[in-house]
């Protein structure tokens, strides 16, 4: 078995180029007047924000790393390190990502962990950093389980992780409108994941791609960005606090707070966990699908129109 | 990457990219135009609520809203804005204004930079609202 075999770090070799690229987009909008916004606090704390993910990375790296290597130690299979299988792992990968993207919006404790990402009201490149600090208290790494027990190395599948993110970094702008057709139709970019960003009840839910958009129209969430519709980035109940700690962690302390409250059953309180964003014993409160219906009843015309089509409560 | 290298360039590229961001203006506070923004922005957080009264702060950076189900404060957050129901909420003159402290973890202080009048005045509209 290839147990001795390296691949770089490639996301902390793209900070230079992250930081770069910041700034470039920082002068193409103070320059054009046009293409996205930027402001002090909020992208000094999605930079906080993706400073605390890489140092979370390092302390805790170590329970994934764990995990992949017990696997790789049990898996009978090693399909190498060749072109075609790191390709077939990236491809693989992604597909990974769009489960456990969606997951991330339809499971609350997923979603504590993805919520911050979703925090900012702006779209520009730093909000791509504003990442999470608790990703691994989501066990979300079961995901990577089939990947290495089907004979993909654990350094392969974190390098093609990384990739997938900073291929990830450069859609996060307001910068570029529409790419060629073609490009549209495969690739995730700037315009669908401006619609993910969104708290519009359209845009609720959808394009959880990563590199590859075919896999929203393949399960049936992808919705185009309107021209009709601009969207309006962040959460549909904004922070008020631009504090990276309580960024990072105010939905943990909320489920905490609903799992803890008095005169719940047990079912209420895993309940609380386990279902989606919004989701409450009594009704009070409204998920994404609870959102979609109420509008839709306000807006009875748009009930067909691109992200209210049959909408499926169960996501 | 060596840590020796990372961390330095992290912190660096961070501090850097605030202070341009400053030293373009880009710290300003957004501004509540008129009653119809400081409507817009509420509504915008609390659809189900509307509201019944609106008044705006001198400098517009804030807008105290009263709804049939209490009352409620839209501010600016950096240059966007953000608004709560004033629910369990403790108000607190400060030396600018008023600090409101709510039982919530994602707004646990707001505070408003208020005339000393408006600061005399808002805890009163918002118990009347209330």
């Amino acid at each position: 078995m290839s147990d001795m075999i390296t691949f770089p770090d490639v996301v902390n070799w793209a900070v230079p180029f992250f930081i770069a690229a910041i700034l470039a987009e920082l002068v193409w909008i103070a320059i054009k007047g046009r293409g996205g916004r930027y402001e002090t606090r909020d992208a000094l704390t999605s930079l906080l924000m993706g400073a605390g993910n890489v140092a979370s990375g390092i302390v805790l790296g170590f329970v994934a790393y764990g995990f992949f290597m017990l696997l790789w130690a049990i898996t009978p299979l090693d399909l190498g390190t060749s072109f075609a299988v790191i390709a077939l792992c990236f491809v693989l990968d992604d597909l990974r990502y769009y489960w456990v993207h969606r997951f991330g919006h339809r499971i609350r404790w997923v979603w504590a962990s993805h919520v911050n990402h979703h925090s900012s009201q702006h779209y520009n490149l730093t909000t791509a950093l504003r990442q999470t600090w608790t990703g691994t208290f989501t066990f979300m790494m079961v995901m990577r389980a089939p990947l290495i027990l089907l004979g993909f190395h654990p350094g392969m599948v974190l390098f093609v992780g990384g990739l997938n993110l900073i291929y990830q970094f450069w859609i996060h702008t307001e910068a570029i409108t529409r790419l060629p057709r073609w490009f549209e139709a495969v690739m995730n970019t700037p315009s669908h994941h401006r619609v993910h960003h969104g708290r519009n009840p359209r845009y609720l839910d959808c394009n959880y791609a990563g590199v590859f958009i075919v896999w929203d129209k393949l399960f049936g969430t992808f919705v185009p960005e309107l021209d009709s519709e601009k969207v309006d980035y962040g959460l549909v109940h904004n922070l008020g606090t631009f504090n990276p700690l309580r960024v990072a962690f105010h939905e943990w302390v909320s489920i905490f707070r609903d799992v803890t409250q008095p005169g719940l059953s047990w079912r209420e309180r895993l309940n609380y966990c386990v279902m989606p964003p919004g989701w409450s014993h009594d009704g009070s409160r409204g998920t994404s699908f609870d959102i979609k219906t109420r509008y839709i009843s306000d807006h009875p015309e748009l009930a067909e129109s691109p992200g209210f089509q049959s909408h499926d409560p169960r996501g | 990457m060596p840590l020796s290298i990372l961390l330095p360039m992290v912190g660096l590229g961070i501090a850097g990219i605030a202070v341009i961001l400053h030293l373009l203006g880009l710290s300003r506070a957004a501004v509540l135009g008129d009653e119809a923004a400081a409507r817009a922005a509420w509504l915008r957080e609390c659809p189900d609520r509307a509201p019944r009264r609106i008044i705006l702060s001198h400098d517009r950076h804030a807008a105290l809203i009263e709804t049939d189900a209490g009352p409620g404060v839209v501010w600016a957050m950096g240059a966007d804005t953000t608004a709560r129901p004033l629910k369990d909420a403790r108000i607190r003159r400060t030396a600018r204004g008023l600090c409101i402290d709510l039982p919530d973890f994602t707004a646990p202080h707001i505070r408003l930079r208020l005339d000393p009048d408006e600061a005399a005045q808002w805890p009163t509209h918002m118990k009347d609202s209330a």
